[in-house]
């Protein structure tokens, strides 16, 4: 007996043992910044990581031609020293000289040309094709002169070159996408030097150039973590296992912020949270969304003030447009649905739908949001069944014309243009759920000159159409948090585009 | 013992193969592939041209022998999201889940072992109520609920054990104790049991009779009455494991296979969901397949039933 | 989720030789909690103080009573200001209607095959045999969480998938004990007598075969419970807004650091059960060995 109880004590005593040999925590200490993230990047190749973590990732081991500013959104010379408008639909750019990616290749004008031209051919299904989609043709006037001939009047096209990284042509074709995607190489201020575990490792890149908007890192190790549960990041966060997280909820900032080791920073963004809704019938033809007095209802029942109050947090403010307020033609002065859930129940009786209706109700971001969501349907009768999934699959159903009723969230891409979540949403894209050729008219007009006041005017008109027929569920503006620790310093964007390469310890 | 070994491992490759099934129909469940695979604004044309292309217009039994066929070449197509082979994602995350089970059985089974047994000696004795009581408590507490409490104490107040970031022993310590503390009650109640009938055997009583005490004469006599099923039980809670992981690599974001298969599931990235499946299931056959054998060897008794 | 002992150990310890050291506390205890699990249950809207749906985001996160809150919602409020005993008391129907639920389907295809299987003999009981051996080989997580994102997630669909695995320990025992009833004496009688095989084991096997059954049935209804919370936490549970208790803990998780006690109440709630059940059944077995049992 006496020898099985000694037994049972000198394991715990090994337990204890291995684990006195305490591991190196991240931080000041060996120069490394680990970061986590919530989601998996599925590719190293920024073409095919979608998602804010792919723009991260494609911000650090990639360089775009144009940089913009990610706190007062000018643009800057980045890979290209500049820019000019031949005529309406063809664009000069010079490139700078010297620069090389990551295994010493040269940058040059035959690397632009194969990276535009990769992106926009529907073949290669890149994620986010519409920033190259609008380039018919790339033309190479010597190794650092190129011309892009758009294929129609294109007034964002600027923003649109700001999001595509340069890829290496000669390299990437060389040893393949399949390759590639786990060795990426680019021009970025970070180079990957590896995988562990779950964790991928960047490293500074030595020979990044001097002179523009991007600046050769102060910390030389990024490690790139992911963490699914936001838990784990908060208690991570708590102990000093990580050094920088974001996307964490409002009530876990607020009480991280009371420990002394971390700093916790709320920071607005492009993103906007919303619902879309089925009105086109495209996922139930006849269902009750193609009502409008049933979408108009669902406008009324939802007190998106408490909501972005309590559990967003922060900065938070209810819209009541389908864009950020900050967005150029973002009109305001649209149809307002205050919170009144009489008036939601009264409308859906009117509706033919007085015992209320069942749906699924798709969402992927906020879960607490998703809840009290669906709460308030569910108060008004709308009995609203939660289908939680990843981004990903959640508007592949949409796509796919599964999904009517989405809890929904767009950051715009950083784009300061109300043109960023129409083209989106609107305009027979394939996430436009309301299909309707008045609106899609307006945007039309509005995506074709460059003439201020016209696409002001034009926008106008879509919204009000827009919010008269209650299309979507516009809920609130979304800041994040961005919880680091304490010895760690470096800016927080307006635009969620972090610039790691910025950071340094105190 | 060449005819039993024969009709057992006969007797695996007929499970495997209805696994197999099982994992195809699962998938041609989810879903057209073909449409999955077009993605956003595909053409009806290119549809068809994929679905002739991989030949998923052919009858289902032809498709299925030719999905078993390349199955059997380890090719069991590729994931939507992470656009690589499946089964290099399953290799690739297989092994630190097996780390994890393997040291979680080993665990459960060094802490069992010593409780059940200093339970069995006196049924109803004080060690046996507080043995009973921890195997209760481990039954009753779901794993979740004692990663949180993990994570509290060892991680936060203590700081003795990391909490994510890595693969070897001192990162999987948590998880695994999560784990066994879960499949340890079924060790226990099984050792006990051994061991109250060994104290009930003649040959205690014989040895009790001449004079003989202590817990030596209990220990080796017991020992090897209780290995057995210890043996089969432990290779079974192994398998548990080794699905049951899900639950600690998402807390204790660990990149195996079940964390792997959650995410699939989130993504709607069924080949990779299958794969998973068959890949653990067939894991578990060959290791059950093992713990029979080693049981033979240790029992010559045993028959298969 | 105690093991399904596998088939090659060439007996059930599990069930026939443990002997536990006294039927009575542990019996009474558990079924006492059971008992008063199933009152809360149906007595739910009597009970409850407050709808377990009504949100109110003004009123969100109120400590219980016990830690400074107010009477007005004993066990405080969660992260949408719902009452938490309103969740809580009506939870509990959701956590008894999938541990009822999953037994009863289970029970059915695992004794149906096990009488099968028991009293055919030969080939039917090889194929059996080999059916249970599938199902013990396909791993209980992935699979159920694999067939809940495929098939979607309701109740219903809940108890349906978790039927579908537990269903191996109602096999192993009612086939275990229609072998050995094959030839009692009583058996052989009412054969005689020209009776069917359908009213034999309606009449006289199956009330012979209750006490192990209940005590497995308990088991499994346990095993039911934790894996319902355990899909529950991984989201792919009950839907919201339904109040099951796995579903409070998955909501309140990201409180556990800060707000413990959010997920300690559901968390308490389920090990209460879970454990009553398990001593319960442990208690029945106890006393069946001790009549002497089957």
């Amino acid at each position: 007996m006496s020898r099985m109880v000694s037994a049972a004590v000198s394991l715990s005593l090994l337990a204890a043992s291995v684990a006195a040999a305490t591991p190196a925590f991240a931080g000041k200490a060996d120069d490394t910044l680990v970061a986590t993230f919530a989601a998996q990047l599925p590719s190293l190749d920024r073409f095919y990581a979608p998602g804010r973590e792919g723009f991260l990732l494609g911000l650090l081991i990639y360089d775009t031609l144009i940089y913009r500013d990610t706190q007062t959104f000018e643009l800057k010379s980045l890979l290209a020293t500049d820019w000019k408008w031949i005529d309406e639909k063809t664009l000069e750019l010079h490139l700078r000289k010297g620069v090389t990616f990551h295994n010493g290749d040269p940058f040059t004008a035959k690397d632009v040309a194969y990276t535009f031209n990769f992106a926009a051919d529907p073949k290669n299904k890149v994620f986010d094709r519409i920033t190259s989609a609008w380039i018919e043709r790339v033309e190479v006037i010597d190794d650092y002169t190129v011309r892009l001939h758009a294929s129609k009047v294109t007034p964002l096209a600027l923003q649109y070159i700001v999001q595509v990284p340069m890829m290496p042509a000669d390299h990437r074709e060389k040893i393949g996408l399949q390759a590639f995607s786990e060795q990426p190489v680019g021009t970025g201020p970070y180079k990957v030097a590896g995988k562990k575990g779950s964790d991928i490792v960047f490293e500074r890149f030595d020979s990044y150039f001097d002179g523009g908007p991007k600046t050769k890192p102060e910390i030389k190790t990024l490690v790139y973590r992911t963490v699914p549960d936001v838990n784990t990041q908060v208690a991570e966060l708590a102990r000093g296992g990580v050094d920088w997280a974001w996307y964490i909820p409002a009530d876990q900032a607020e009480r991280l912020a009371a420990i002394p080791t971390v700093t916790v920073v709320n920071a607005p963004t492009f993103r906007i949270g919303f619902l879309t809704m089925d009105a086109a019938g495209l996922a139930t033809p006849d269902g009750p969304l193609t009502d409008t007095r049933v979408r108009q209802a669902i406008n009324h029942a939802i007190d998106r003030q408490a909501i972005a109050k309590t559990l967003i947090g922060g900065s938070a403010e209810p819209i009541r447009s389908a864009c950020n307020p900050i967005q150029f033609g973002c009109e305001q002065d649209v149809k307002d649905y205050a919170y009144e859930p009489q008036r939601a129940k009264q409308l859906l009786a009117e509706a033919g739908f007085a015992d209320g209706f069942d749906i699924d109700i798709y969402g992927f971001r906020s879960r607490p949001v998703a809840e009290a969501i669906v709460g308030y349907l569910g108060a008004v009768g709308i009995r609203a069944n939660l289908v939680w999934q990843q981004y990903s699959a959640v508007v592949q159903q949409r796509r796919d014309r599964k999904a009517a009723l989405v809890i929904d969230d767009f950051g715009s891409s950083g784009i300061a243009d109300a043109g960023a979540p129409t083209k989106f949403y609107f305009n027979g894209a394939p996430d436009d759920q309301s299909r309707d050729a008045e609106v899609d008219a307006w945007l039309e007009e509005a995506g074709s000159t460059n003439d201020a006041d016209s696409r002001k005017q034009a926008f106008s008109a879509a919204f009000k159409r827009i919010a008269d027929q209650a299309y979507w569920t516009p809920l609130f503006t979304m800041p994040i948090n961005y919880v680091m620790s304490a010895e760690l310093e470096g800016p927080v964007p307006k635009d969620e585009n972090v610039e790691f390469w910025k950071y340094h310890w105190k | 013992m060449k005819n039993f070994l024969i009709r057992r491992v006969l007797m695996a490759l007929m499970v495997l193969l209805t696994i197999s099934f099982i994992s195809f129909v699962m998938l041609k469940v989810s879903g057209d592939l073909a449409i999955s695979l077009a993605g956003e604004n595909a053409g009806a044309d290119y549809v068809d041209f994929l679905r002739k292309t991989y030949g998923w217009d052919r009858p289902l039994y032809i498709q299925y022998g030719d999905w078993l066929w390349n199955a059997l070449h380890g090719n069991l197509g590729a994931s939507f999201y992470y656009g690589k082979q499946v089964m290099a994602l399953v290799a690739e995350r297989m092994p630190v889940t097996l780390k994890l089970g393997a040291l979680a059985t080993g665990l459960a089974i060094a802490a069992a072992i010593p409780m059940g047994m200093a339970a069995g000696i006196r049924p109803g004795s004080l060690v046996d109520r507080i043995v009973l009581f921890i195997a209760l408590l481990g039954g009753a507490t779901p794993i979740f609920w004692t990663s949180f409490l993990l994570i509290l104490v060892l991680g936060l107040n203590l700081r003795w054990l990391p909490i994510t970031g890595g693969t070897d022993m001192q990162h999987l310590i948590m998880p695994a104790l999560a784990l066994s503390f879960y499949s340890m009650p079924a060790i226990i109640r099984i050792v006990r049991s051994g061991m109250v009938d060994v104290m009930a055997s003649d040959y205690i009583r014989t040895a009790r009779a001449k004079g003989l005490r202590g817990p030596a004469i209990y220990f080796r006599h017991a020992l090897r009455n209780t290995l057995v099923p210890v043996v089969a039980v432990a290779s079974v809670q192994f398998g548990f494991l080794l699905g049951g992981s899900v639950v600690v690599e998402n807390i204790f974001a660990i990149n195996g296979i079940g964390y792997l298969t959650w995410e699939a599931i989130n993504q709607n990235d069924y080949p990779v969901v299958q794969a998973s499946v068959l890949t653990v299931s067939a894991a578990y056959v060959v290791l059950t397949l093992f713990a029979d054998l080693v049981n033979r060897a240790i029992d010559p008794r045993i028959r298969l039933e | 989720m105690t093991a399904s002992t596998p088939l090659v150990a060439d007996d059930q310890p599990s069930l026939s030789r443990s002997r536990l050291p006294t039927a009575g506390p542990g019996l009474w205890v558990g079924g006492a909690i059971l008992l008063l699990t199933v009152l809360l249950a149906i007595f739910a809207p009597l009970l409850a103080p407050h709808s377990p749906y009504a949100q109110s985001l003004a009123e969100r996160l109120i400590k219980p009573v016990f830690m400074g809150g107010t009477w007005d919602h004993p066990l405080g409020t969660d992260h949408l200001g719902r009452d938490v005993l309103s969740r809580l008391i009506y939870g509990s129907r959701m956590s008894l209607a999938v541990g009822f639920g999953t037994i009863l389907i289970s029970a059915v295809l695992g004794i149906g095959l096990g009488l099968a299987a028991g009293f055919r003999g030969g080939r039917t009981d090889a194929f059996v045999v080999f059916l249970l051996t599938v199902r013990l080989s396909l791993p209980i997580m992935l699979a159920a969480i694999a067939l809940n994102g495929l098939l979607g997630n309701s109740l219903g669909l809940m108890m349906l998938i978790l039927a579908f695995f537990l269903w191996d320990q109602f096999l192993v025992v009612s086939r275990a004990l229609a072998m050995r009833l094959k030839n009692a004496e009583f058996v052989l009688a009412a054969r005689a007598a020209g009776f069917s095989d359908f009213h034999i084991i309606v009449r006289e096997v199956l009330p012979n075969m209750t006490g192990p059954l209940v005590i497995v049935a308990t088991l499994e209804m346990a095993h039911a419970i934790m894996l319902e919370s355990a899909l529950s936490f991984l989201g792919l549970g009950i839907r919201p807004p339904a109040a099951s208790w796995g579903l409070m803990i998955a909501e309140a998780k990201d409180f556990v650091y800060f707000e413990a006690w959010l997920v300690n109440i559901p968390g308490f709630a389920i090990f209460t059960l879970v454990a009553g059940i398990t001593l319960f059944g442990e208690g029945l077995r106890t006393v069946f060995e001790n009549a002497g049992g089957r």
